[in-house]
């Protein structure tokens, strides 16, 4: 309740000082008139917006599931890890972003380097925080597991990636918005359709309205996204 | 080559064990037989080695080569026993996304008994545990003795000979503890398991054992097995009985004694 009459009073602060202070639409445009362009550019933006969402998604899912696996490979073979940490840090230390380049001269301008892109970033994010719940866990409760006879396989399936649910979880939050904040700054860098791509082209037409009526296309799909995602970590994860 | 197995041999024997983390030696030449159906309780000062004597029992840590273990009358590696002792530590440790249902059948699922018949068995064992209607609550919707009797569930329900119970009631308060302390005597009387208990209550070591084994300060080693020669059942009165007070006088003369040890050295390295 209070959180919408929070947005509600930012739309009306900045519908009045754009219009009170009859702001050019370059600096500010008011809410009123973004949303008449959203309208009027209703196909364009619908169909960027479902090219964006579809690449967001299908890296959310990869970089999950990549993200996940590769967690779970470090837990069961230890040995693994002395290996394969160290290149995951020297990867991640650089902003995801600056990949781009070299995603686009290798998959192209498509919709694919986009998907790469984001799964390199939600993979990262949800890998470091699947590891860090894999690693959590109570000694003595694998102990425990131990002593009723039950290997690897199963400490992990039965307690490690439940009790690290609450970090994979968390994880995955913050990666809803990730996702679509990569694949669009990706398909500013160079691409055929999307909302980042929309976003470009009306800065050069220098058509300042389009821009903010895909910046808010944009951010109703990641608040969507993100409020699902936790309504379904507030389901999954009763015990907390 | 194998040893022949042989009724009169003990269920669990270990012989002169050692067991030493980096610097710190938490037993020294421990040694003990527990015979089939026993109830075998050990009382000692904290930290003298009671629950590092139960990891190695369940197989979770292995003693210091030298010493000797056995098992059914036959010499073993301590992670030979994993899987093959039922084993409560020290905290209940329920999963809380685990149901009390589900977490009573836990060890054996992981034995890869169907679940289904598992659920059914252990839904059959609520009243006696006292948990009748509570089998979909989660571990976070339960009071302390609750949560310990659903641990004890588990660990029934993981039908081993040789039952290890790491003070299982030291968090409960009192009362709950005296009712709980009649309630697994009852139960045990009905199951006839090996248990080997661990307790700082001197009087639950008597009332509920067959033999009190008293611990040297660390490193822990058996100062005193005292065996304990009260008919069963035993009601409540008995802990007012003159035979049981002859029996506690003598272990905490024996337990002080360790203490002053232990503080005397301690008192010292400060
Ligand atoms: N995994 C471990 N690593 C290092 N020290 C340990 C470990 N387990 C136990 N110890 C030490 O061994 C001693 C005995 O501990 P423990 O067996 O838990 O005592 P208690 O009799 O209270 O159960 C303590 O000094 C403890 O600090
Ligand atoms: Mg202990």
């Amino acid at each position: 309740m209070r959180g919408v009459l929070g947005a509600v009073l930012i739309v009306l602060l900045w519908e009045g000082s754009a219009r009170g202070f009859a702001l050019p639409s370059y600096t500010l445009p008011a809410v009123s008139e973004i949303l008449g362009g959203i309208w009027a550019q209703r196909a364009d933006l619908l169909s960027g917006g479902a090219t964006t969402l579809l690449e967001a998604l299908l890296g959310y899912g990869l970089g999950t599931a990549i993200g996940i696996a590769l967690a779970t490979v470090i837990t069961i073979l230890p040995w693994s890890r002395t290996g394969i940490m160290p290149v995951v840090m020297a990867v991640n230390s650089v902003p995801v972003a600056a990949y781009s380049p070299l995603v686009l001269l290798w998959f192209g301008i498509g919709v694919s380097s986009k998907i790469v892109m984001v799964t390199l970033a939600v993979g990262f994010t949800v890998f470091l925080s699947a590891l860090a719940g894999f690693d959590r866990v109570d000694r003595r409760s694998v102990d425990l597991l131990r002593s009723f006879g039950a290997g690897q396989a199963s400490v992990l399936w039965r307690l490690r990636l439940p009790a690290a649910m609450p970090l994979i979880a968390a994880g995955m939050r913050v990666a809803t918005v990730r996702s679509l904040i990569v694949a669009i700054v990706t398909e500013m860098l160079g691409a055929r359709s999307g909302l980042g791509w929309i976003i470009y082209q009306a800065v050069v037409q220098i058509d300042f309205v389009q821009v903010w009526a895909a910046i808010f296309v944009a951010s109703a799909i990641s608040l969507a996204f993100f409020g699902l995602i936790g309504w379904v970590e507030r389901k999954v994860i009763f015990w907390r | 080559m194998p040893e022949p197995m042989d009724a009169t041999s003990p269920l669990l024997e270990l012989r002169g064990i050692d067991k030493t983390f980096g610097a710190v030696q938490a037993v020294r030449g421990l040694s003990l037989s527990v015979p089939a159906g026993e109830f075998v309780t050990v009382v000692g000062p904290s930290g003298c080695g009671k629950s590092t004597l139960f990891n190695m029992v369940a197989g979770l840590d292995e003693p210091d080569t030298g010493g000797a273990m056995r098992f059914k009358g036959r010499g073993c590696h301590a992670r030979e026993l994993l899987g093959r002792v039922s084993f409560m530590p020290q905290r209940d440790l329920l999963l809380p996304w685990r149901n009390v249902i589900d977490n009573a059948i836990l060890a054996n699922e992981i034995e890869g008994a169907d679940r289904k018949t598992a659920r059914a068995k252990a839904l059959r064992m609520l009243p006696e545990f006292g948990l009748t209607g509570f089998e979909a609550q989660y571990p976070h919707q339960l009071s302390g003795g609750m949560r310990q009797r659903v641990a004890l569930m588990r660990t029934f329900l993981f039908e081993r000979e040789l039952m290890l119970l790491d003070e299982p009631f030291g968090a409960l308060d009192a009362l709950t503890r005296s009712i709980m302390q009649r309630w697994l005597l009852d139960v045990w009387e009905r199951h006839r398991r090996t248990v080997l208990f661990i307790t700082h209550d001197v009087d639950e070591a008597i009332f509920l054992g067959d033999r009190v084994l008293v611990m040297t300060a660390r490193p822990g080693a058996v100062k005193l097995a005292l065996p304990v020669n009260l008919p069963r059942p035993r009601p409540a009165e008995l802990v007012t009985s003159p035979e049981f007070i002859a029996i506690k006088r003598e272990i905490l003369a024996a337990i002080e004694e360790e203490s002053m040890k232990s503080f005397q050295s301690s008192g010292m390295a400060a």
